[in-house]
């Protein structure tokens, strides 16, 4: 009511004279910026992150952040967010990109983050406060002056859901259990004392490579995940680069392989290249396609839709510079040709090869090659051979 | 190469380039008479001022004249094109298939057992005999034009067109797209090499035999996956989404007759494929070391 008597004052005001209403107007708008750039330049405020919101400022604040996480969080359908691939791809990631700021069961964050303001809360409390939407928004976006930062890869909206995924199944989740979820079942080797006390790594960092694709006799932890085991150097390398450079998009393979000194990316290579191809049970699993069809599309292509042959690049005869796709496994082989087809991975040398490619594949074709793939074995040294 | 409407080398050319001269020269002799009429009506005598403005004149000159001449043309223009379409029922010596892709000429001749021989982006034809083009296109129209060998035939998907030519003396002429067809419109052009039908036969054998390269380059070109689109026949290579390369080092150009053919030009081309042909179908390969890019050309180079 008082509003509205106000603004009928003003409209009456505006409608007789209204050279003086906007004098008004304007002589208003120029005192309050004048009144907040002397409040600023006085430094009455208090920055400091050792003294707190006053209460007041907190609950505005985080008033705002609400409604705003509220009004632009996306409405899409998420993927199965249960499923255990995408939550233990997400919970690898969580314990090497979010831990640290944020704890996990049975290991606080840092000291030194718990002084930040607003200090990053403990997730098991407050996922449940949000929808899974929300949390995408929050995961792909992060927030501002919160020292939540953003998904390094925009464009990969897969992997940000899969962060979600483990979201959802962190509350309640007890040590054990995360380390089941997050760490692979990788066993960090034990370091001495000197290597402890001289090693300019954290420790954190040990075994992040495995946590996801796994080490001697044992693959991917998730179908979501490509089987490093057997690779050429020459491809691990150039992946790693590639991802280093920003020219392959990942969230979680961009931050890894950016930490990476040139000497790190060899050793790794090396040491991923020589490990015996894993036996490539389970990576057909739940594969959807027909296998025999994928067989057909990748020994002889389809010229009429202008698809090569995939096996002329990725065959037993292909160049180091490709990799090897007999038994990847078929979740991963689709996302990647969904991603190159929705536009999104990246501007690599390779990713120009590929993507054109992967535009002219309908989803059942997509299925069935990834089918193919892998069905066939690794260990037999014939990488696709049919 | 060349690429003229006024040196015909066959008689396809030749009645085209004979209507040009009749065109442009009558319509030459039309225009001075009319500046001579200006001229007099402006500074000539009383007498032929009064005859310029009579009305018979301007009947005779400004109706009866055009009327007759354009009908008279128009006739001559219909037996032109008659002779054209007759020639299209005679029987040809040699039939070879184009078909205009985006943005290349897939290329076919008839071998001898009935067989196909595989060519691309380059036409070679023997002198004196009748040569029947069967033009089609599988995406969009196109059309093809040889200018100085024949008015240009469009390629429409789903058609089949037929160009016939009897090329009259050997020399290398080029042909082009004239029908816009996308980005590259401009950069899909093509070789033709009229040879003495003796060369045209032997070259025609040469070109079914299969390839006869080796060394690094073939066994980096099956490694790293061209077999996936171009065929080189006598090896691995079967894909037949791209041209076929079997005798690509022959050619005259490269990249439907953008680049003069050569080592350097096999380079550029694997390296920058898109910038030397903007959203040309085949990926760039410029991340391959230096010396691998030059064994490709060199192999590529030795397929003649």
């Amino acid at each position: 009511v008082l509003r509205l008597r106000w603004l009928k004052l003003l409209s009456r005001l505006a409608l007789k004279r209204p050279l003086q209403a906007a004098a008004c107007v304007v002589a208003v708008i120029v005192l309050v910026a004048v009144g907040v750039i002397v409040f600023a330049w006085s430094g009455l405020y208090n920055v400091a992150a050792s003294r707190g919101h006053w209460y007041v400022v907190d609950r505005f604040l985080r008033f705002g952040m609400e409604n705003s996480v509220r009004a632009r969080a996306p409405d899409v359908k998420p993927p199965a967010l249960d499923d255990p691939d995408l939550v233990r791809l997400g919970g690898a990631h969580y314990h090497g990109g979010c831990a640290f700021c944020h704890g996990a069961p049975g290991s606080r964050s840092s000291p030194i983050v718990q002084t930040m303001l607003p200090p990053p809360p403990d997730l098991q409390e407050q996922v449940p406060l949000w929808t899974n939407q929300e949390l995408f928004w929050l995961v792909k976006h992060g927030l501002k002056y919160a020292g939540m930062p953003a998904w390094p890869a925009q464009d990969r909206d897969d992997e940000v859901w899969a962060v979600v995924a483990f979201l959802r199944r962190l509350p309640g989740l007890d040590p054990a259990g995360y380390e089941s979820i997050a760490l692979g079942g990788v066993e960090p080797d034990p370091s001495g004392g000197r290597q402890l006390a001289t090693a300019e790594s954290s420790p954190d960092a040990v075994g992040a490579c495995a946590r996801c694709h796994g080490s001697e006799g044992q693959g991917p932890t998730s179908a979501l995940v490509p089987r490093l085991a057997g690779q050429s150097v020459e491809w691990l390398t150039r992946a790693l680069h590639d991802y280093a450079a920003g020219a392959r998009h990942s969230g979680i393979m961009q931050p890894l392989a950016a930490a990476l000194s040139p000497r790190a990316v060899t050793e790794l290579a090396q040491y991923y290249a020589g490990l015996p191809p894993s036996s490539p049970e389970g990576a057909a699993a739940r594969a959807s396609g027909s296998i025999e069809n994928g067989r057909r599309l990748a020994t002889d292509g389809d010229a009429a839709a202008e698809l090569p042959a995939c096996l002329s690049c990725h065959g037993p005869s292909g160049s180091r510079e490709y990799p090897r796709l007999a038994g990847q496994p078929a979740r991963y082989l689709s996302a990647q040709l969904m991603a190159w087809r929705g536009g999104k991975g990246g501007a690599s040398a390779t990713h120009a090869i590929m993507a054109p490619i992967a535009r002219r594949l309908n989803d059942r074709q997509i299925a069935d090659v990834s089918a193919f793939f892998a069905s066939l074995s690794p260990v037999s040294g014939e990488a696709g051979r049919p | 190469m060349m690429q003229s409407v006024l040196d015909p080398g066959g008689p396809q050319a030749d009645r085209i380039a004979h209507l040009t001269m009749i065109l442009f020269g009558g319509g030459s002799a039309i225009l001075l008479l009319v500046l001579a009429a200006i001229g007099l009506a402006l500074w000539g005598p009383s007498a032929v001022r009064r005859m310029l403005a009579s009305d018979r004149l301007v009947i005779a000159a400004g109706i009866v004249f055009p009327v007759a001449l354009l009908s008279a043309l128009l006739a001559y223009g219909l037996v032109v094109m008659r002779s054209s379409i007759a020639q299209a029922d005679t029987k040809a010596d040699v039939t070879i298939h184009v078909v205009g892709e985006q943005w290349w000429w897939r290329v076919a001749y008839a071998g001898a057992d009935g067989t196909k021989i595989a060519e691309a982006n380059e036409v070679r034809l023997p002198v004196g005999r009748i040569v029947e083009m069967v033009l089609t296109s599988p995406d969009v129209i196109h059309s093809a034009w040889i200018p100085a060998l024949a008015g240009k035939v469009d390629m429409i998907p789903g058609r089949t067109n037929r160009l016939v030519l009897e090329p009259t003396r050997a020399g290398v002429f080029r042909g082009q797209c004239a029908e816009f067809c996308g980005t590259s419109h401009a950069l899909m052009a093509f070789a033709v090499v009229v040879m003495e039908p003796e060369a045209f036969d032997a070259w025609l054998a040469r070109e079914a035999a299969p390839a006869a390269g080796a060394g690094a380059g073939a066994e980096l070109f099956v490694a790293l996956g061209c077999g996936g689109c171009h065929a080189i026949r006598g090896t691995a290579a079967r894909g037949v989404i791209g041209p076929d390369l079997t005798h690509v080092g022959g050619r005259e150009t490269l990249g439907a007759g953008i680049l003069p053919n050569g080592h350097a030009a096999f380079v550029r081309w694997i390296a920058a494929t898109g910038e030397v042909k903007p959203e040309v179908r085949m990926p760039a390969f410029g991340m391959l070391p230096r010396a691998e890019l030059e064994d490709l050309a060199r192999y590529l180079g030795s397929l003649r």
